[in-house]
């Protein structure tokens, strides 16, 4: 997918997004496609660690716009997935209240791709 | 604001009979009543004022042509198009939303309202008044048919709301399916064919 990446105009990470699915990648290309900054993974929150600090559980989203102030995780459809990541980002918005996340399915992009169309 | 109850199999008009139609979601009556409502709300904001409703092309003509005629004011109508990600950029390899169809006439000093049919995302929305700012309207506000505030993305106040949807895929009262069923005079579900509607 990386022959894909280098043609956005709104990417505002350092490094070439590694795009783990084609659903993300999509996500990319409709947030440059509506003129969105955007940067791909660029934070990782720690969910949980034991007495000793150590990290037992952390979450990396997908994607974060900074004009909006707002991280985007992407999933899938299928049901594991979506059961998996709905309690990552449950337990990041109990652990760090001040940060905006949302989860986004594939549909949804979906339906914003098929806004006005012509 | 009205929420919406759950669907009921009310009648379905004489186009039932394509399979593709579902249910009805809401019934012409319903939407006729709600827009009269809003109309005569925007009515009394605007009393005294000028007011250009703006409408994006091609799902909101229905809607601004009703709300038009329910505002009791002399008013101004225009249009925008805008360019779609799946037939611009999925077919074209275009880069970036555009206007296709720009404004007749300036909005510089106007009462400006966008007449839209449904706002989820908000994505296309933002870029759309980000533009008219630019232009200094006296004021810019938003109207809508239909609402997914669960689903926006970007901070968008909605002044005027008609209903709060569900997160099905509608056709009629300008909604479309392939550019077909804009012309029932009320909303129902799309049955999705085998073959849904996809990006990839």
């Amino acid at each position: 997918m990386t022959d894909e990446t280098a043609s956005f105009s709104y990417y505002r990470g350092t490094k070439e997004p590694g795009f783990a699915t084609r659903t993300e990648l999509e996500a990319a290309k409709l947030f440059d496609y509506h003129r969105i900054a955007w940067e791909y993974e660029p934070r990782t929150f720690i969910l949980e660690q034991d007495e000793r600090g150590n990290i037992l559980e952390a979450f990396t989203p997908d994607f974060f716009l900074p004009d909006l102030d707002l991280f985007i995780e992407v999933t899938e459809m299928k049901q594991s997935l979506v059961t998996a990541k709905n309690r990552k980002v449950r337990k990041l918005r109990e652990r760090y209240p001040d940060i905006r996340i949302k989860l986004l399915y594939r549909k949804d992009f979906v339906r914003m791709a098929q806004k006005y169309g012509l | 604001m009205t929420v919406l109850p759950p669907p009921t199999t009310s009648s379905y008009g004489a186009r039932r009979r394509d399979d593709r139609i579902g249910e009805t979601y809401l019934d012409s009556t319903t939407i006729g009543e709600r827009v009269q409502e809003l109309g005569a709300e925007i009515t009394r904001d605007y009393r005294g004022q000028d007011l250009l409703l703006i409408s994006i092309l091609k799902g909101a003509v229905f809607f601004m042509a009703d709300l038009a005629r329910a505002i009791d004011l002399p008013l101004e109508i225009d249009f925008l198009a805008i360019s779609s990600y799946l037939h611009e950029h999925g077919q074209t390899g275009t880069k970036a939303i555009r206007f296709l169809k720009d404004l007749d006439r300036p909005v510089k000093d106007k009462n400006v309202l966008v007449v839209e049919d449904m706002i989820d995302s908000g994505l296309t929305l933002h870029y759309i008044m980000r533009s008219l700012g630019l232009r200094r309207p006296r004021s810019l506000e938003v109207c809508t048919l239909f609402d997914r505030p669960h689903q926006r993305l970007v901070d968008i106040e909605v002044r005027y709301v008609g209903f709060q949807v569900t997160d099905d895929f509608f056709v009629g009262y300008g909604f479309d399916y392939r550019q077909l069923f804009r012309n029932i005079p009320h909303v129902a579900y799309l049955r999705l064919e085998p073959q849904q509607p996809s990006l990839f």
